[in-house]
């Protein structure tokens, strides 16, 4: 298998503070790698990196389909694939829901798997086709979720990260998010999902990363990490 | 006289609020003030009568001239300047105070480059009036109310309809959810700066045969403009449409029936009641924090 994306030794400073200490991850390809840790511990910071978010980088690597894109613009990392559904979902409330998924294909030219994609997004969530023309802003949460997801998805992307997606959700919708993101991946989408939930995180994912202050201070496979005496006790509530 | 003065007024209006729609845009899109919109529109008065009058190129060629030379301002300015200042972590203040300087600049540019007398800007049309249902009308008159509906229809149908359009109102709401699309924001901010120039430059291309041209032609225009765009709801496009509009009716209607030397005595007594009243103007706007 190839590595999708490969993270060297990724350094990150926020002013003063030494965020992202040292971040060496990868996924392959067809993998659903999971990040957890606590609050703080550098999560949405290592995203939000990656997709160049956060203007330059301190120090390390960032190789993305065999290129380097570390500190390259946000918008030309997103057109070289690079996907990621921001937590907090932030979609744009003032536009429709079929808006917000054309925004998702705002750089793609090729209108004819422009619209095979609308197709899938809409087989994945009818909900949304049922909401085509309201402004996204009305939606519920786990619609906007969706949305969300669905319009990363339109981006056509050759990697997925998601923050947090069940943040803020009921259980319900929590477990169609959860089976939502296991059917993307069974259709060929390699995932890089950061959750606090990390009990379902791990259920869903092959692998996982455990972070600390900034640091990766865990690898295995995800069978492994959830077995864990350690990572039971700081992530899974003891059990 | 009726119909005249409706007309004048609409016309007045029209000009205010494409203006105005100038703040809001740039407002929305990159939550940042100008003041040198009504500079914008002196300029384009004074290119305008450069390539007709001067350079003896046709109207319909010297506006479209004036629009990109506008644009490429508007957009030089933001991308230039205030990109400069913000990324050394200026506060918005002294963005505005830019935006004065720059003001400044154009007027006195202006009267090094064309001098400082009014210019006649020459008649457009064969005809110095036009009969409609009895009442005599300037044409330039005619001609400016309909470049601005024009302008109002094509800015709105760019702005819902377009891909690019969209991806403003996208970027304007939420920065960092378009960047992460791969939608370029500095450029989508850059042509808001661009487009609000580009308004006001052709709406002084239309005005120049009515009010003529001079270096402050564009500040008391500006005032009123960003009256309008206040009035209608900070940083809403078609409230400033709205705002423009009746601001151009209380200024026509006092000058023709109560006094025309303190009619911005009184359009600006009403600014500040609509702003104590309505502090959100007449159309709620949420703007980017």
């Amino acid at each position: 298998m190839s590595k999708i994306l490969e993270v060297k030794d990724l350094h990150f400073h926020y002013g003063e503070i030494h965020a992202l200490k040292g971040i060496s991850l990868d996924v392959e390809e067809g993998e659903v790698v999971t990040l957890i840790g606590a609050n703080g511990a550098g999560k949405t910071t290592t995203l939000r990196a990656l997709s160049g978010l956060l203007g330059r980088i301190t120090s390390g690597e960032v190789w993305f389909m065999g290129e380097r894109i570390d500190n390259q613009k946000s918008h030309v990392i997103a057109a070289k694939g690079l996907a990621q559904c921001l937590e907090g979902r932030h979609v744009f409330g003032n536009l429709t829901v079929r808006e917000n998924l054309e925004m998702g294909a705002y750089l793609r030219k090729d209108a004819a798997a422009v619209k095979k994609d609308f197709d899938y997004v809409f087989d994945l969530f009818p909900r949304l086709l049922e909401r085509e023309q309201q402004r996204a802003g009305t939606l519920s949460g786990g619609e906007q979720q969706m949305l969300a997801v669905g319009r990363a998805l339109m981006q056509s992307p050759k990697i997925l990260m998601m923050d947090e997606p069940s943040l803020g959700l009921a259980p319900l919708v929590i477990q169609d998010i959860f089976s939502t993101i296991k059917r993307i991946n069974a259709d060929g989408m390699p995932i890089l999902l950061i959750e606090q939930n990390s009990n379902a995180a791990l259920k869903v994912a092959n692998r996982g990363y455990v972070i600390e202050n900034g640091e990766i201070v865990l690898k295995d496979s995800a069978a492994s990490l959830l077995t864990n005496e350690d990572v039971k006790k700081a992530y899974l509530g003891g059990q | 006289m009726l119909l005249t003065l409706v007309i004048g007024a609409l016309m007045l209006g029209g000009i205010y609020g494409l203006v105005g729609m100038g703040y809001g845009l740039i407002y929305k899109a990159s939550g940042l003030m100008t003041l040198a919109q009504g500079d914008m529109l002196m300029i384009g008065a004074f290119l305008g009568l450069t390539f007709y009058k001067t350079l003896g190129l046709p109207f319909l060629v010297s506006l479209l001239l004036v629009m990109v030379i506008m644009f490429a301002l508007g957009m030089f300015i933001e991308r230039v300047l205030v990109t400069s200042l913000l990324a050394k972590g200026a506060q918005t203040v002294y963005v505005i105070l830019c935006t004065i300087a720059i003001s400044m600049l154009l007027q006195n540019g202006a009267m090094f480059a064309w001098g400082s007398n009014v210019m006649q800007f020459p008649s457009i049309f064969g005809v110095s009036s036009v009969n409609i249902l009895g009442y005599e009308i300037m044409p330039e008159r005619l001609l400016a109310l309909g470049v601005g509906i024009v302008a109002m229809l094509a800015l709105h149908f760019f702005m819902q309809k377009s891909k690019f359009g969209t991806s403003m109102r996208a970027a304007a709401q939420d920065e960092l959810a378009a960047s992460a699309l791969g939608i370029n924001v500095p450029l989508t901010k850059g042509a808001a700066w661009g487009i609000a120039s580009m308004l006001a430059g052709s709406i002084g291309v239309v005005v120049g045969p009515i009010f003529g041209v001079y270096t402050a032609m564009g500040s008391l225009i500006g005032q009123k403009a960003f009256a309008s765009a206040v009035v209608g709801g900070y940083g809403n496009m078609y409230g400033a449409i709205v705002g423009g509009i009746f601001f151009g009716f209380v200024e026509t209607f006092v000058s023709a029936y109560v006094t025309s030397l303190y009619k911005d005595f009184i359009s600006f007594a009403i600014l500040i009641i609509v702003m104590i009243f309505m502090p959100t103007g007449l159309f709620k706007e949420q703007v980017m924090e």
